[in-house]
């Protein structure tokens, strides 16, 4: 196992997350979808700091694992009011971001 | 502080601190006669520092000046404003403060039938005006006289307009107010230059001969307008819309000579200019003869006097034009005095008969032989017969033209010389003499002595003035003495006959048929030519450039910024519709952002 190895890695994470993030409809699947970014970022932290030297990386994982956490208690929040006011909670209905 | 120039301050301020006190104080100027008061002890104040003045002037004529620094620059004394005293000043202040005097007393009786306001109001403007001319006459320098020449303006314009609810009146004060004012941006202009040439405003700077040309012709249009020379003459017939006795003291012996009193005293300038000089002496001359044309064919007594006054000032211009500041200044001095009495005598004539009129004077010498005596007089010194004050005034003038510009300015005089006695001896044959034309002058009697008095003094100075020719001569630092030569004998005889041709064409009563020379001029006066000229000069000339100049700001100018603004609103809508809403647009965006940022770092 190498750093391009484990780069290639998160890049594919990466790139499936944005996938899921432009075509998933419903809210929960676009939630896991940005979870998925953020673990690629995560890899990106771990694999550096085993194949660089260093615990950089690795603090720096743990607080955005932290974060996200934090991020996905929001989100979940947001989706059961989201849920609560339409009685749905796929994305492409909801358009009041406009203006 | 030395007398002299303590007097001058006398002389300066009496006048205004009696406008000072009467503007700001309704109670005191809307009751009249109060007004009237303070304004002429002002005046008498004025005058008898200016008489005790010109005493001291005669024995010591040094001259002298107080002056405090008034316009400062980077730290440096730029202007100064106080009061300047030699034979000039002292003289000119004493024709303006008496003519002043006289002709506020001689309102007293005139204005009588005023309302108490509107009689307040006028006297107050009168004291104004004498402070405005003496601002002007006493100024140490040209950027102060030039204050002084603007406040006459004002002060003018105020008293044109004194009746102010009649259209007319309203309308000629506009018209002086307006063509005086073009002419003064000539003062204003020559100011500049003479401040860029020599770095002050004084006139006895030494300039490169350019400078002085275009300094001097700069000055001369501001002459020009404000001493009613041809071709901007035409706002000084209209201004007899004002009361008499202010086209007397304004518009006959003082204001209009204000032009003249600017080339007196710039005259070290002007001499420095022969161009400039040419130039005056052919208009002088020319303005005199046409005015004096215009003069023959007037059938208003005032309108009469005020061509007449162009005529006057176009000698006294011709008389600078020509060199001879004695002659033009002495004029000056004795056209004050005449023209003042010839305003006055017919203020009092139109006062019994309630027309301006000479048609429906006539036969006013039995009926009022004071007012008619004193006109006879006036009228007499005007025409320079000998022995009066205008003979003498009038020989120095021609005596000065002569040879000069290959004598046509000479002849031109001459010629007017003949017309001004003939004018005149109509104005005296139609009004005074023959029979009364109607009810009014059937019943026509003498004003009252507040009327009277002025008249007297005024015709003894007409009358008496021509033989101080040789003290006068002396405030200038020149020599006089009367030679009875061709120059006087020629002059006379054209004067006398004058009035002969007068009397047999219009003397015993004759009304009817005026020679073919008279209609012709009538004829061509009645085409109103120069005035019509300025009609077509604002119609299609300044209002045409003005609207091409509105529509360019409308629609150039502005119209640019309009379509600024319009633009950026219409790409503000255009651009509304990138709002969708959706989410999944919003991440399309951002990562087309990072996308091409991405690349930026890469191509980089």
């Amino acid at each position: 196992m190498t750093l391009s190895t484990c780069l290639l890695l998160a890049t594919a994470l990466f790139s499936v997350g944005i996938y899921g993030l432009l075509t998933r409809r419903q809210v929960m699947a676009v939630l896991l979808c940005v979870e998925l970014m953020a673990n690629a970022a995560n890899i990106c932290f771990v694999a550096f700091s085993r194949f660089r030297g260093g615990v950089t990386g690795q603090v720096f994982a743990s607080f955005s694992i932290a974060i996200t956490v934090a991020e996905v208690a929001v989100g979940l929040a947001i989706v059961i009011l989201l849920y609560r006011t339409r009685g749905d909670t796929r994305l492409d209905l909801a358009s009041e971001m406009k203006e | 502080m030395t007398r002299p120039i303590s007097l001058a301050l006398v002389a300066l301020l009496a006048p205004v601190v009696a406008a000072l006190i009467l503007a700001p104080i309704p109670a005191l100027r809307k009751r009249g006669w109060p007004a009237a008061a303070l304004c002429i002890l002002g005046s008498v104040l004025s005058f008898g520092a200016a008489v005790a003045l010109l005493v001291d002037t005669l024995k010591d004529s040094t001259p002298q000046t107080l002056a405090v620094p008034w316009v400062r620059s980077a730290g440096k004394v730029i202007a100064e404003a106080g009061v300047h005293v030699d034979g000039v000043a002292a003289s000119m202040l004493v024709v303006v403060t008496l003519v002043a005097l006289c002709v506020q007393v001689f309102s007293l009786g005139y204005m009588h039938d005023e309302p108490p306001p509107a009689f307040g109001r006028y006297f107050t403007y009168h004291a104004l005006f004498l402070f405005s001319m003496n601002v002007l006459v006493v100024a140490p320098n040209l950027l102060q006289l030039f204050i002084g020449w603007e406040l006459v303006g004002v002060t003018s314009y105020l008293l044109i307009g004194f009746y102010f609810r009649k259209p007319s009146a309203a309308h000629a004060a506009v018209k002086a107010f307006w063509v005086t004012k073009f002419a003064d941006m000539g003062f204003l202009f020559g100011l500049l230059a003479l401040f860029a040439a020599s770095g002050s405003f004084g006139w006895d700077a030494r300039l490169a001969p350019g400078a002085a040309t275009a300094v001097t012709l700069l000055f001369f249009l501001a002459v020009v307008g404000k001493s009613a020379q041809f071709p901007l003459h035409v706002w000084l017939p209209d201004a007899m819309e004002g009361p008499t006795p202010v086209s007397a003291l304004l518009h006959a012996a003082t204001m209009v000579a204000a032009g003249v009193y600017l080339v007196v005293r710039a005259n070290p300038l002007f001499a420095q200019s022969e161009t400039t000089r040419s130039l005056m002496l052919g208009l002088g001359a020319g303005t005199a003869l046409f005015a004096a044309l215009l003069a023959l064919v007037q059938t208003d007594i005032k309108k009469v006097l005020a061509y007449s006054t162009c005529s006057q000032l176009g000698y006294m211009v011709a008389a600078l034009g020509a060199g001879s500041v004695l002659g033009g200044f002495f004029h000056l001095t004795t056209h004050a005095f005449f023209k003042a009495l010839l305003f006055l005598a017919a203020g009092s004539a139109i006062h019994a008969v309630h027309s301006n009129e000479i048609g429906a004077m006539g036969g006013l010498a039995k009926k009022m032989p004071l007012t008619a005596g004193a006109f006879i007089i006036g009228a007499l010194s005007l025409a320079g017969i000998p022995g009066f004050s205008g003979f003498f005034s009038k020989d120095l003038v021609l005596e000065a033209v002569e040879g000069k510009l290959g004598g046509v300015p000479w002849v031109l005089l001459l010629a007017t010389a003949f017309l001004t006695a003939f004018y005149m001896g109509r104005v005296v044959f139609v009004a005074f003499f023959g029979e009364p034309s109607g009810e009014q002058a059937k019943h026509a009697h003498e004003p009252g002595w507040s009327m009277r008095a002025p008249l007297v003094v005024l015709a003894v100075l007409s009358l008496g003035l021509g033989y101080f020719a040789a003290p006068f001569a002396r405030l200038h630092g020149e020599a006089y003495h009367f030679e009875l030569g061709a120059g006087p004998i020629i002059g006379a005889t054209l004067g006398i006959g004058g009035f002969v041709a007068a009397y047999a064409v219009f003397g015993r009563g004759k009304r009817e048929a005026p020679p073919a020379v008279i209609t012709w001029v009538d004829s061509i006066a009645r085409t109103r030519a120069v005035n019509r000229l300025y009609d077509f000069g604002y119609r299609r000339v300044t209002m045409v450039l003005a609207n091409a100049l509105a529509w360019i700001d409308r629609y150039v100018v502005d119209g640019a910024i309009n379509m600024l603004a319009y633009t950026t609103l219409e790409a503000g809508q255009e651009a509304r519709p990138m709002q969708t809403g959706f989410a999944a647009d919003y991440v399309m965006a951002v990562l087309a952002g990072v996308v091409c940022l991405a690349a930026w770092v890469v191509a980089r």
